[in-house]
């Protein structure tokens, strides 16, 4: 009995010991040595792969200034009291800058606000919060990326049919938006129909078995709308096995440059069209620069989209591919 | 009807139905101030599922009950607290965690509480009782025979006017019997009336005015006068041959079992007696007794046998060959059994069925390619079942469903369907009623007689003197006294049971 | 033996059967939920919801769950929870994607090993569990964590797809083959779908088991009381910890079905998969008390969840009343258990 706790405990220490080793040492950020910049990032979810792609393009990004330190990505695991105490820890470590995507609006206001009594300047990146007192807004316009869907909806559909929608989880920002700007733009046609749509959450398993029972349900289905990449192919999946794959349209938004992604996806004609949703990450690391060493900034960065389509798949996913860079 | 003068209690007519089973038929009592009235009757006669109706367990029941001359309804132990009864279950109602003081306010606390209050009040009540204990001391630190008494305690913080209790004795030692008596003595004394639940015929003589008999849920008779032979005829509806069946003075072979110097160490939390330097043999045929208080270690050193506890020193033989049980598993492949004390709490998975204990330590028997082969395990389980004549439906019975003596002889088939060598039985007779008691007497008899050798642990000493070939004594870990079958006394052996100054040296 | 008893009376064998018979019924309750979906989905969307391809798809959709909830139901007729299940199904889903599209190893292959890995963290479970005495709930609250952070880690929190296409534009063959473990319109001979055929082999496979050997007694002995399973000579420990290894072995197995039916493996695979899986076997009857519960009941709990996802998803009711009407069921397939059924619902009535 002694033996094996002696032994466990050898080996947790060990596992702790190599933990503590892959992370970057812990930064001294004294505010005296202006030479360098330390700079914390606060990540509202670090698995979804969107926010993912975010964190390895702003590492990236951040590399190119070598005067700007970023300390290790706290991922608040969608949690927003995770978040407020991570945002809270950058400000007792004197960071030189905070870049925050918040998790809810809300939870984070007041958290923001004490950085910015702290006089430590704050990127929120993303998602809003409730109070000015932040120095730059960067994100991206869902309702126009929405819009945008819609648009395309239009376009694949000329003489009007039956679209079923995939809904994000209902709660979250972004798919109120994606969704009030769809119907938006696609109200320029009424002979286009949302004759379906549920909550698939966001995820792939689910909006599998989801679209396997609209199939059931409904004839004719010309487009499926999800709210992202993952749902959209999830519904892709359930049509191909019905053998309807071709005869349906289906559009999605993310855009993300992985092997499993929405960029691949379209060059393999699974999706007719996919949305990138800027990460932002470029942005947020140039104007950290901007604000580090006293230039002006814009305020409120609000971010375009591309379209991704069969033509343009190959050279976007160039782009935004970092798989090989970091 | 008016009450008649000095009736505290009347129950009239009750009756209660349970799935499948008339419990009760139409029973009537009643008691008197300062009254012992003792109800008997074989189990599944009737007498808790009676008591748990005056004590506010069941919500409707037929019939109707007085208290001082006043209808009560009494539908919810709350009820029955309201009208000044209480109830000692035989599964003590004691919440281990909390202290004494904790237990007895337990639901009557204020909304604040009154420690300081409460503590003194306790302290009080413990030493009416003869109890010296501190109300901070945690139930579970407490002796069997102390939660009893702290029920009393309980009961009494509440203004008791009936007392109810069931089976008080069956875990008590006797030294610890005499003093529950003193303490209901005084009860009477003072007013209470007290109905009291036993097994055990020869206290009733000594403590109950009066006694009520019950039979398949129906009131058989009341005697004031108690004559065994009549009331055990009352009981079981036919006249009771002997009660100890056993010849004197068997053959006995081989020596099966011996132990030299055995010691296992207690354990400080749970109130395990620690064994000492022990030292016994049980041969082929016979039957050996283990007598001793509560806390002597009867159980710890029959468990040690089995392989529960791990030997700090000593050395033990079975069948001529070293043993050295590392784990119950180890003790049953060498044809050793352990019928324990508490057959709920440690023999049976009572939400099972009797085919599913039973078969439970013999499984590997019947395997074939890993596969238990059910029919010849079943017909095993069923001809051991019906050769202990266990009083059930089938084998696809559940065990929980049975009464207390016919649980007891699942557990007995469940061993014997091992085909043990050496039995080791641990209170086998403890609240069974008299029929299935001598059932197992007979049994152990018959063991015996086919060359097994057995080894039983009883706080009933004539039952000790009547079964046993020798009776050793236990007191605090040590064996104190040995005697040979005739030389034993009841007197003899609870001197040495007692012997703690001797022993201490 | 001296003493002659009486055979019992006529009128005692007759309460007997009738408690019998009742218990029997007990048992049959948790069919009753399973007919009444059955029938409101007849009645409503007959023709869609009784046909083939329907029916498969719904099982389909909630096989990997239902092969977690097998391996829940041993856990929890021990007396014991697993939390874990859902994280080691992620991780082995990841496991299965990682090897298809890194080493290109074969179908037959991957599935062993993903079982091995459940299985490994599973045999850690047990052992926290006995050897550390540390509650279950607790020690699989806090695997469920570990596994799920090596699963992000290991995955870069990016999931990986597993229809790799070689260098001629077409699938590998070994990522054309792992379709058959679930990705929707792939059959095993052009017939039956794997997840659905994997998780009912699954379940018979452990019946028997729970049935037919010693250890599936010595399983519901440790439940039904662990003292008396001990004294009577069952190794308790060894016990635990085979149950807990083999629902880490299931969920090992059920691992690639869950990536093949999403074509990929996503680092939040199987998240809260583990509440479905408990939901399933108690609705089947399983006692969380240990002890009680069957296989059986656990597949006809699985059913009633999923088809009742399925016909509440064909009537388009709103996602939020799904979630309200599934806890409802809960509680409803709970009651209906209750051995004392009948006397609790007249009990009422009576006074």
């Amino acid at each position: 009995m002694n033996k094996t706790i002696t032994t466990i405990t050898v080996a947790l220490c060990a596992a702790l010991a190599a933990a503590c080793a892959s992370k970057a040492p812990a930064p001294s950020a004294s505010s005296g040595d202006k030479s360098t910049f330390v700079v914390g990032y606060s990540q509202s979810n670090n698995a979804e792969p969107y926010r993912a792609q975010l964190n390895l393009q702003l590492q990236h990004y951040l590399k190119k200034y070598p005067d700007i330190e970023l300390l290790p990505i706290a991922d608040a695991r969608q949690s927003s009291a995770t978040q407020v105490s991570q945002v809270q820890n950058f400000i007792t470590q004197k960071v030189d800058a905070l870049i925050v995507s918040p998790t809810e609006p809300a939870p984070l206001t007041a958290a923001v606000e004490q950085a910015c009594a702290a006089k430590i300047p704050v990127i929120v990146l993303d998602r809003t919060v409730n109070t000015d007192c932040y120095t730059a807004f960067i994100g991206g316009d869902n309702v126009l990326i929405g819009k945008k869907a819609g648009e395309e909806a239009l376009r694949l559909l000329p003489d009007g049919g039956n679209v079923v929608e995939l809904r994000g989880i209902m709660s979250n920002q972004p798919q109120i938006d994606r969704d009030k700007g769809f119907r938006e733009a696609i109200a320029a046609n009424p002979t286009i129909k949302i004759i379906a749509d549920r909550e698939a959450k966001w995820l792939k398993e689910q909006a599998t078995p989801i679209m396997q029972q609209w199939l059931a349900q409904h004839e004719k289905i010309d487009l499926v709308y999800g709210h992202n990449d993952p749902m959209a192919l999830g519904a892709y999946l359930a049509a191909k096995a019905a053998g309807k794959a071709d005869s349906i349209k289906f559009i999605g938004i993310d855009g993300l440059a992985i092997p499993d992604g929405g960029i691949r996806a379209v060059q393999l004609g699974q999706l007719s069209a996919t949305f990138i949703y800027p990460t932002g990450a470029q942005e947020a690391a140039e104007t950290v620069n901007k604000i580090l060493h006293g230039q002006p900034v814009e305020k409120q960065q609000v971010l375009g989209t591309t379209q991704v389509t069969k033509d343009n798949a190959a050279e976007l996913y160039k782009q935004y591919d970092l798989s090989g860079q970091n | 009807m008016s009450s008649e003068a000095g009736t505290v209690l009347t129950m009239r007519a009750i009756g209660k139905s349970f799935p499948g089973v008339r419990a009760l038929d139409g029973v009537s009592l009643t008691v008197a101030e300062g009254e012992v009235v003792a109800l008997l009757g074989e189990n599944g006669a009737g007498k808790s599922t009676l008591m748990n109706i005056l004590a506010g367990v069941f919500k409707d029941y037929e019939g109707e009950i007085e208290v001082g001359g006043q209808v009560a309804h009494i539908h919810s132990p709350r009820d029955a607290r309201r009208h000044g009864i209480a109830m000692i279950h035989q599964e003590l109602n004691l919440v281990p965690e909390l202290s004494i003081a904790d237990n007895l306010f337990l639901g009557r606390e204020r909304a604040l509480l009154d420690r300081r209050g409460t503590e003194a009040r306790t302290a009080e009540l413990l030493r009416g009782l003869g109890l010296d204990l501190s109300p901070r001391t945690l139930v579970k630190q407490c002796k069997i025979a102390e939660r009893q008494l702290i029920e009393v305690a309980k009961a009494l913080s509440q203004n008791v006017r009936v007392l109810v209790m069931d089976e008080p004795t069956s875990a008590l030692a006797d030294a610890e019997v005499r003093r529950l008596y003193g303490v209901i003595r005084d009860l009477t004394g003072r007013g209470v009336a007290v109905i009291y639940i036993s097994h055990r015929l020869e206290e009733l003589e000594e403590i109950a005015d009066r006694v009520v008999v019950l039979r398949d849920g129906r009131h058989i008779g009341e005697r004031h006068r108690i004559d065994r032979d009549e009331l055990i005829q009352m009981m079981v509806g036919r006249p009771l041959g002997e009660m100890f069946p056993r010849a004197a003075g068997g053959s006995t072979g081989e020596e099966l079992l011996t132990v030299e110097g055995l010691s296992v160490p207690g354990e400080p939390g749970s109130g395990r007696t620690p064994l000492r330097e022990v030292s016994l043999t049980v041969r082929a045929g016979e039957i050996v007794g283990v007598a001793g208080l509560m806390g002597a270690g009867r159980s710890e050193l029959l468990e040690s046998i089995f392989g529960v506890h791990r030997a700090a020193g000593g050395a033990m033989t079975l069948g001529g060959r070293p043993y050295r049980p590392k784990s119950p598993k180890a003790a049953i492949r060498r044809g050793v059994a352990l019928v324990a004390e508490d057959r709920k709490a440690q023999s049976l998975v009572l939400g099972n069925t009797i085919g599913f204990n039973v078969g439970l330590p013999s499984l590997g028997r019947f395997l074939r390619l890993g596969v238990v082969a059910a029919r010849r395990a079943n017909a095993a389980v069923e001809r051991q079942v019906r050769e202990l004549r266990v009083k059930a439906p089938g084998i696809r019975f559940t065990v929980g469903n049975l009464s207390g003596g016919n649980q007891q002889k699942v557990v007995l088939a469940k061993w014997l369907l091992t085909a043990p060598s050496l039995i080791l039985m641990d209170e086998p007779t403890r609240g069974i009623d008299v029929g299935a008691k001598a059932e197992i007497h007979a049994l152990m008899s018959a063991l015996a007689a086919e060359g097994k050798g057995v080894l039983v642990a009883s706080s009933e000493l004539p039952e000790l003197l009547a079964m046993c070939d020798r009776v050793l004594v236990l007191c605090e870990g040590r064996v104190t006294a040995e005697f040979p079958r005739g030389r034993a006394t009841q007197e003899a052996i609870l001197e040495a049971a007692m012997a703690r100054r001797q022993v201490t040296a | 033996m001296t003493a002659v008893r009486t055979p019992p009376p006529v009128k005692a064998r007759g309460e007997n059967r009738m408690r019998r018979t009742l218990s029997a019924l007990g048992a049959a309750q948790a069919y009753i939920g399973l007919v009444l979906i059955l029938a409101v989905g007849i009645a409503t969307k007959g023709e869609i919801f009784l046909n083939e391809t329907n029916l498969t798809n719904a099982v389909g959709a909630f096989a990997s769950r239902g092969i977690l909830a097998v391996g829940v139901t041993l856990v929890i007729l021990t007396g014991g929870i697993d939390l874990s299940v859902g994280s080691l199904l992620g991780i082995a889903s990841m496991t299965a994607a990682m090897m298809l599209a890194r080493f290109s190893l074969e179908p037959w292959q991957i599935v062993p090993i993903c079982m091995v890995v459940g299985a490994f963290f599973g045999f850690l479970n047990g052992a926290g569990t006995t050897w550390l005495r540390i509650q279950s709930f607790v020690m699989t609250l806090a695997m469920l964590s570990v596994v799920r952070g090596l699963d992000r880690q290991v995955s870069d929190n990016v999931s990986v797809g597993t229809q790799i296409a070689g260098p001629d534009g077409k699938l590998t063959p070994q990522a054309e083959a792992f379709q058959v473990f679930g990705t929707p319109g792939h059959n095993l001979f052009d017939r039956i779908y794997y997840p659905v055929l994997a998780f009912i082999v699954v379940c018979i496979v452990f019946h028997l088991i729970l049935t037919k050997t010693r250890f599936g007694r010595h399983v519901y002995a440790v439940g039904g009381n662990p003292t008396a399973a001990r004294l009577s000579g069952v190794n308790v420990t060894a016990v635990t910890i085979a149950v807990f290894t083999l629902s880490g072995m299931l969920a090992g197995f059920a691992g690639p079905i869950d990536a093949a039916y999403s074509a990929s493996a996503d680092p939040q695979a199987g998240q809260s998969y583990e509440l479905d899986a408990i939901a399933a076997a108690v609705i089947g009857g399983a006692s969380l008390a240990g002890g009680k519960g069957t296989i059986a009941g656990t597949f006809v709990g699985a059913l009633i969840l999923t088809l009742l996802d399925n016909v509440l998803g064909l009537n388009a009711v709103s996602d939020n009343w799904q979630l309200v009407i599934k806890g409802l069921i809960v509680v409803v397939a709970v009651v209906l258990q209750r051995p004392d059924l009948f006397t609790f619902l007249r009990g009422g009535s009576r006074s």
